[in-house]
């Protein structure tokens, strides 16, 4: 454990965010007190405290550290208080917490303590909507603003999705937020939903189950279930960010770049000291440049592509601080004991494969994975939404129409769970489904329908320009297959 | 696809492959397997895996405990590791009748050779400390009793079929079946027809739709019952524990999951292979109450299958009367895949001898117009 003793890396400056901690607490990793401040995860406060490793893997026993830091992987999963198999990156901490690596599969618990609640709320709204981000928060004002009662869930502690952590200013239109940072879209929509006596919220709570007779099951805090029963459902549930093929991809240091962003932006925490990026897209970039803004020196980012993916503005302010981009190479391996301390990287030919003989490693100690997210389907799936792999929305989706309602009457999808595309779009998408949904609800009625027709229209042309010329081309070719699938599944013209 | 065989065999369940290995084993090798998913997409895939010798009637404690030699055997017999672990099956008793009944199954099973013992509710908590065993009056407990992974059995049975020559024809739906001057003739497939003298009826809960293609009224009927699966844990358990009491079984499989289910007494016959919430919630709170450990436990999937359920709760094995080559192997009523070993074997006989080494007479189907029927009581579920 020594090994991973290498100080706190908490942010104390930024330009751009403040952080202001709250209560210190103490928790006890394998018997050591470690300061965690209340509001953070218990993988957080072991960050900044400098573990690394949070779990062994069953069958090979290596190490495993962070990978997505926003629940939905398992690779952090530790043993709390006596229970295995707790997620430590989105388990909030709490004072005199016992913490220990998992070793393996998890041991059965030993404990028969614990609060758990026997009672199971059963809850009811017109409009019920998983998943608070961009596309949540906007179908849950859009939906208010109808008329209906809405009922918001998120799996995570704070609302906003991937917006809290996005600290620049966003790429697209004046008219859709552009040069406004995320962090203050998300922090707008947010307050205006909890102004709303229309919507309520319920955080912490993660929806496992769509059952017959329109019953959505979640569980509340770890302990109680919650049965919902909505007139229509909305599933905004986002993305997941993808791994990569090379040895020793899973050593602790490989991370997705929205943990690495998740860590630094939400939390405070620096993820290392010098950094190498593999992928150049927005993302990449992006978090390239906000972990220099956080003190953390870019090594290098590597590209498969011949030509770096980001948009101009993002890349040339990442050119501007000499960081070298390595177009046409990709990574070989990571190496290092136990934690990442270097990679090696290898150039392409134009048919993708390693050119022998060109490989050289770079030195650090965090591997940021920015190639690509998929959407969240799962939930979609288990409801019996016909789902199908359309490769230019990333993945597998629910098969959806120009309303966003998926197969399954009823329920709607928007955002990257209906396709990775952007915060924008994901808003626009929110409110392009709240409003088919109140529409479907025969709401709203008289003038404020004739606005409500009004603003789908608009919102539809939106997204139609938003998805014009070639950055929209994937986004636009994607949908296109979704609706004339949704066509041929359904018979329905949309 | 082959259009002529001697053999067709309608299901990939642990039944229907568990007849092909057997049949290629006594060296006829000219069937075809027709199923219409994959291998284990019925019963087989969705159950919980438990072999069991505690039954009440004479024929199934022989079944299952010829069938428990054959687990025994099976890693090396098919080259491939079926996650057999016989750690006993613990029946716990709650009510004064159920002692007096399972004294009773334990002296009948007794005297068959196999070696189930009495336990009082002390001797319970030493072979279970954390077991709840407040409202237990006592139990009884087979060691030889375990379970088994059906992915794997059903695999291993497959495989070596395929080696001896069987064709395994995958996504393959059977559509109809010809009957000529009180023989059948052939299987009509959605891929093609197959001309045959024999068809075995090893579609599981779906055999009563393939007897009505023969035309055949058969008295099974398909029960959903559902199932689920925790987390993984670090082996701890090696005990099967089933309730009759409470209609209810689990197990920790070789991956680490605890795998069980609970039986809904409302369930009415039919096809419908939904999973409930209502489910969820009574089994985890019956596991609760077994053991209180379990509400820090998370479970991570849920699903259904079904029962194939005959009136007596015996499955129906052997010749159809006036439906020559018309070979019934269905209606296992929920407890099919332990008895698999002994019973594919006999099929194979059957059809490749005229005859079974062990009689199952009181098996064949006519014994519902008779009325002839000795009922199984120990069904969990
Ligand atoms: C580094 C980076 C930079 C970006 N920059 C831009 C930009 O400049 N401009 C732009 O427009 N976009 C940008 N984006 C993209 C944008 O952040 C996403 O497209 C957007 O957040 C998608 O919104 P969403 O609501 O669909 O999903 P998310 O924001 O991912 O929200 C989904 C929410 O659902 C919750 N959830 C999921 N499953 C469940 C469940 N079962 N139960 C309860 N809750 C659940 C999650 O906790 C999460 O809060 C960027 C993304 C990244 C990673
Ligand atoms: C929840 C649950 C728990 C159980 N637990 C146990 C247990 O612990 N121990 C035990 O011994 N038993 C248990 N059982 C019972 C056991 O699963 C079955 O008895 C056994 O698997 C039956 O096997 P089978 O091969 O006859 O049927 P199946 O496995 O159902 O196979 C039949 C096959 O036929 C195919 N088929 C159907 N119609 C057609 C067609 N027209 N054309 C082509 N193919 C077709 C189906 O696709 C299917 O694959 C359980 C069952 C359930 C549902
Ligand atoms: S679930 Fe915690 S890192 Fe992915």
């Amino acid at each position: 454990m020594s090994e991973n003793d290498i100080g706190t890396s908490r942010i104390d400056r930024h330009p751009i965010l403040e952080f202001h901690r709250r209560k210190e607490l103490t928790i006890y990793y394998h018997g050591r007190p470690i300061l965690a401040y209340e509001g953070e995860t218990v993988a957080s406060a072991l960050y900044a405290a400098g573990v690394r490793t949070f779990s062994y893997s069953p069958g090979l026993d290596r190490p495993r550290g962070l990978f997505c830091a926003i629940g939905k992987c398992a690779s952090c999963v530790m043993n709390i208080d006596g229970i295995s198999n707790v997620r430590s990156c989105i388990t909030p901490v709490r004072n005199g917490m016992i913490v220990e690596e998992q070793k393996g599969a998890g041991t059965f618990p030993e404990t028969t303590v614990g609060d758990y609640e026997t009672a199971s709320p059963e809850l009811e709204a017109d409009m019920v909507i998983i998943g608070g981000g961009p596309a949540g928060l906007s179908a849950a004002l859009e939906a208010a603003d109808l008329g209906m009662s809405v009922l918001l869930l998120d799996e995570n502690h704070q609302l906003g999705g991937q917006l809290i952590k996005q600290t620049h200013r966003f790429f697209g239109s004046k008219e859709h937020d552009a040069g406004v940072r995320g962090v203050t879209i998300a922090k707008s929509m947010i307050e205006k939903v909890e102004a709303s006596d229309k919507v309520s919220v319920l955080l912490g709570t993660t929806a496992f189950g769509y059952y017959p007779g329109g019953v959505i099951a979640a569980v509340k805090e770890n302990k109680q279930l919650v049965k919902i029963t909505g007139k229509r459902v909305l599933l905004a549930t986002g993305a997941a960010e993808n791994s990569l093929a090379f040895e020793n991809n899973d050593l602790p240091g490989v991370y997705g770049a929205g943990a690495a962003q998740t860590l630094m932006n939400v939390y405070g925490v620096k993820p290392g000291d010098e950094v190498l990026m593999v992928g150049s897209g927005n993302v990449g970039v992006i978090v390239s440049y906000q972990l220099m803004q956080a003190g953390v020196r870019i090594k290098a980012i590597v590209e498969a592509m011949p030509k770096i993916g980001a948009y101009f503005v993002h890349a040339a302010k990442i050119r501007r601080f000499g960081v070298p981009i390595y177009v046409g190479h990709s990574i070989k391996r990571a190496f290092g004991n136990g934690k990442v301390e270097g990679a090696t990287i290898v150039k392409l030919d134009d048919k993708w494969q390693p050119v022998p003989g060109t490989e050289f490693d770079v030195k650090c100690d965090v591997i940021c994975l920015s190639v690509g997210l998929h959407p969240s389907y799962e939930l979609m799936a288990q409801a019996g939404c016909a789902i199908k792999f359309i490769p230019e929305l990333s993945g597998h989706v629910a098969v959806h129409n120009r309303n966003l309602e998926t197969t399954v009457p009823g329920i709607y999808v928007a955002g990257d769970s209906s396709g990775v595309e952007e915060a924008s779009i994901a808003m626009m998408e929110g409110k392009v489904a709240a409003i088919s949904a109140a529409f479907s609800l025969g709401k709203p009625v008289g003038e404020k329908r004739k606005e409500a027709d009004q603003m789908l229209e608009h919102t539809q042309k939106q997204l139609e320009s938003l998805r014009d010329g070639p950055f929209g081309a994937r986004g636009r070719n994607g949908k296109r297959k979704s609706f004339e699938l949704y066509e041929q599944l359904t018979g329905a013209r949309v | 696809m082959k259009d002529r065989a001697s053999v067709v065999i309608i299901g990939a369940g642990v039944i229907g492959t568990g007849i092909a290995y057997n049949l290629a084993k006594l060296g006829m090798t000219d069937v075809v397997l027709v199923e219409q998913k994959r291998y284990s997409y019925g019963s087989t895939g969705r159950c919980g895996g438990g072999i069991r010798q505690q039954w009440t009637t004479e024929e199934n404690i022989r079944l299952a405990k010829a069938s428990v030699e054959r687990f025994e055997r099976m890693n090396e017999e098919l080259g491939i590791d079926i996650g057999f672990i016989q750690g006993g099956y613990l029946i716990p008793a709650f009510t004064e009748q159920e002692v007096r009944d399972y004294r009773k199954n334990m002296a009948l099973q007794n005297s068959l050779g196999v070696p189930t013992e009495y336990m009082s509710s002390e001797e319970i908590k030493e072979l279970l400390p954390m077991l709840n065993t407040e409202k237990m009056m006592g139990a009884t407990f087979c060691p030889t009793d375990g379970h088994a992974n059906p992915f794997a059995v059903t695999e291993g049975y497959a495989k070596n079929a395929k080696e001896m020559g069987v064709d395994m024809e995958l996504f393959t739906t059977v559509r109809g079946i010809d009957v000529v001057d009180g023989a059948v003739r052939c299987v009509k497939t959605d891929r093609g027809d197959i001309e045959t003298k024999f068809v075995v009826n090893s579609a599981g809960p779906y055999s009563p739709l393939i007897g009505s293609m023969a035309g055949l009224e058969m008295p099974n009927k398909p029960y959903r019952h559902e199932i689920l699966a925790t987390e993984r844990f670090k082996h701890f358990l090696d005990t099967m524990i089933i309730s009759f009491h409470h209609g209810l079984y689990f197990s920790q499989t070789t991956r680490g999951e605890i795998v069980g289910g609970i039986g809904n007494p409302s369930e009415k016959p039919g096809y419908n292979l939904s999973s409930s919430l209502d489910f969820a919630v009574r089994m985890a709170s019956a596991l609760i109450d077994f053991l209180p450990q379990f509400k820090n436990v998370n479970v991570v999937r849920q699903w259904a299958g079904f029962y194939d359920v005959t009136p007596d709760a015996k499955p129906i094995l052997g010749e159809v009367d006036g439906l020559q080559g018309f070979i019934q192997a269905n209606g296992y009523s929920g407890h099919g895949f332990m008895l698999a070993p002994i019973v594919t074997e006999l099929m194979a006989e059957l059809i490749v001898n005229g005859k079974t080494s062990v009689p199952i007479e009181s098996m064949n189907m006519r014994r519902f117009k008779s009325r002839n029927m000795v009922q199984e009581a120990n069904v969990v579920g």
